[in-house]
């Protein structure tokens, strides 16, 4: 197998925007499920609505594209009724920290064996730009003019409310650093969630100063450093991963044994 | 083949496991919670059948969507509030196509309300609580023995039809005790009809409009007629063969009393000077059965407990002159109903023999 016969070519090109950072998570999560024998037959996607969202129209698997905000309530009954699948959960943002906050939490404390990777754009880019969970406080946006008035949520410190689940913070532009923090996360026994930050130019980087989406992959660049080996807490712009005590599956078939 | 006192809503989890369901996802809420409390019991004897305490009835709603895709037989149980903030996932269902069950068991609203007493108000929320048109299959039965019934149809008629169906109740029904053999009852149980995820395919289960490939079809109107009619033919004939009503009590009456649900069973006393239509599937509503029958009737009164909702529909269908007896605040009882007969002048002259009901006196009947 290759990393193509993962994707849907025959639907490119994508509707996302030219410079936009999700074809580059999908690329790279197309690459760890090649690699760990994840195909059609024991993997299910669920994604949630915003861009991130088409995710699921472009992979070979069978996807679910929930309602907004509803990823984590779909894929852990998904789970539980079927604990041989691997089920990983593509989302943005806004759908998974904001109107689906209450499901990450009360999701992080059942632990189930699922995967979130989070594209984390900061912003409503569907939408047209509007502050989300993530805008970093005095952002303007189209819905905060004068700068976002609230400091962001802290993914890292909800996830880690689970002293067994597994947290890694890398970006777009980290391209080997985000492939391993997803390769890791899916064979992590229990509740692990991948923070991606990534680029949305069109609805937010020129009206914060960027001229193009490379500029603000140069940014991640520039930015953000990895963190000291056994971290175990990331400062902002740190790249690394968190992982708590693992536990053992109940169901004897998590994520990364079901093969 | 015993007879034991069985609790109303312990027959809706009974029928439930009947039909085949292995998943329960739910919130505990009054007066349904026996339902959740007993699908956890029977999960812990049972390790086949999964059990998810959810967050919340957001949760619960989308939970019994993503087991149903899963491979599962799934269902949830709830009551007004809680049947609010199902409403999304119940037209995603519609959308989507996927089988589920929702049981409502209904109390006195709108808001918090009135949590332990019995109401009839979620009839129209049933029908059209989500956003956009779908068509809805509601069943709401009368007895314990109906509940583990209509529990069962509704996992066929959800197979059948690949949508939520919802299986009504009410604080009294659901509470209500009564001596049955539930092993007596035999009924067809439908197979799943939904190929679980992970079967080998790519198939793309979406809520937004989309073509067959799973592209967007959000600005093809001619898309979207084409699926909405289908999917609305085929919920309408899949409805027809579960056309469930009961008409009896005094046949030869000039008036005809439409009652439904646990109101059927409070205004047993009046059998002798009405006639009696119960529907039991609620909706689609049963137009060609209940336009015959009701044409055969100088007066129609509509005795149910909300303002009015069924009365509505009943007009609506009938266009002609309906009379109602409201039951307000969880008064739901036989004095309420006189007092509502006579402030419209259709009190009997007589009082009615008291006691002497049977429930399972007029059967339930099905059209065709």
């Amino acid at each position: 197998m290759a990393v193509k016969d993962k994707l849907k070519t025959d639907l490119f090109p994508t509707i996302w925007c030219p410079g936009c950072g999700i074809g580059l998570i999908m690329q790279q999560l197309a690459t760890v499920m090649d690699e760990l024998g994840l195909d059609k037959s024991n993997t299910v996607l669920v994604t949630g609505i915003g861009c991130t969202g088409r995710m699921g129209a472009y992979m070979n698997f069978e996807s679910v594209y929930t309602l907004h905000g509803r990823t984590l309530p779909v894929a852990e009954a998904i789970k539980m009724v079927r604990p041989e699948l691997h089920v990983i959960v593509v989302s943005g943002d806004g759908d998974i920290a904001s109107i689906g906050g209450n499901h990450l939490l009360h999701s992080i404390r059942r632990n189930p064996n699922i995967t979130v990777v989070c594209n984390n754009n900061e912003i409503y880019g569907l939408t047209g730009g509007q502050t989300g969970p993530t805008t970093p406080k005095g952002t303007a946006t189209i819905s905060s003019p004068a700068g976002a008035s609230y400091s962001p949520i802290n993914l890292q410190g909800v996830v880690n409310t689970n002293p067994n689940a597994y947290y890694a913070r890398t970006t777009v532009y980290h391209q080997g650093p985000m492939r391993k923090a997803i390769k890791e996360a899916i064979e992590w026994p229990g509740f692990s969630f991948v923070d991606v930050a990534s680029q949305c130019i069109e609805n937010n980087g020129r009206r914060i100063g960027f001229a193009s989406a490379n500029d603000m992959l140069q940014n991640y660049r520039t930015e953000y450093k990895a963190a000291p080996p056994g971290s175990t807490h990331l400062e902002p712009h740190q790249l690394g991963i968190v992982k708590g005590e693992p536990l053992p599956v109940a169901d004897g078939s998590g994520n990364g044994s079901g093969e | 083949m015993t007879k034991r006192l069985v609790q109303g809503n312990e027959a809706v989890l009974l029928g439930a496991v009947k039909a085949g369901a292995t998943f329960f996802a739910g919130y505990p809420i009054s007066p349904s919670s026996e339902i959740l409390a007993q699908a956890s019991v029977y999960a812990a004897h049972h390790p086949e059948f999964r059990f998810l305490q959810e967050e919340d009835e957001i949760a619960s709603a989308n939970a019994i969507l993503g087991g149903s895709l899963a491979g599962a037989k799934s269902f949830t149980a709830t009551s007004g509030p809680g049947f609010s903030l199902m409403q999304e996932a119940i037209g995603y269902g519609h959308k989507v196509g996927i089988p589920c069950v929702i049981v409502n068991v209904m109390r006195v609203g709108p808001g918090t309300g009135m949590p332990t007493m019995p109401g009839q108000g979620d009839l129209n929320q049933a029908r059209y609580g989500s956003t956009g048109d779908y068509t809805s299959i509601v069943f709401y039965p009368s007895t314990v023995a109906e509940c583990y019934e209509y529990a069962i149809h509704s996992f066929n008629a959800a197979e059948e039809s690949r949508s939520p169906v919802i299986l009504l109740s009410d604080a009294f029904l659901g509470h209500l005790n009564e001596v049955t053999d539930l092993d007596a009852i035999d009924l067809p149980v439908v197979p799943r009809t939904l190929e679980p995820l992970a079967s080998g395919g790519t198939r793309l289960f979406s809520g937004v409009a989309t073509y067959p490939d799973g592209e967007p079809a959000t600005a093809d109107s001619d898309e979207f007629i084409r699926q909405y009619n289908e999917t609305r033919n085929h919920s309408l004939g899949v409805a027809e063969r579960y056309a469930f009503y009961e008409y009896g009590w005094n046949k030869e009456s000039k008036t005809l009393v439409i009652a439904f649900g646990i109101t059927r069973r409070i205004a047993q006393p009046l059998a002798a000077h009405f006639a009696l239509f119960r529907p039991i599937r609620i909706w689609p509503t049963l137009d060609e059965e209940l336009t015959e029958i009701a044409a055969r009737y100088k007066e129609i009164v509509v005795i149910e407990g909300s303002d009015g909702q069924y009365a509505n529909v009943v007009e609506r269908m009938l266009l002609r002159r309906v009379e109602r007896v409201p039951l307000l605040g969880g008064r739901m009882s036989i004095e309420a109903i006189r007092e509502g007969l006579d402030a419209i002048g259709m009190l009997p002259a007589e009082p009615a023999p008291s006691g002497s009901e049977s429930p399972a006196g007029s059967r339930a009947g099905r059209a065709g």
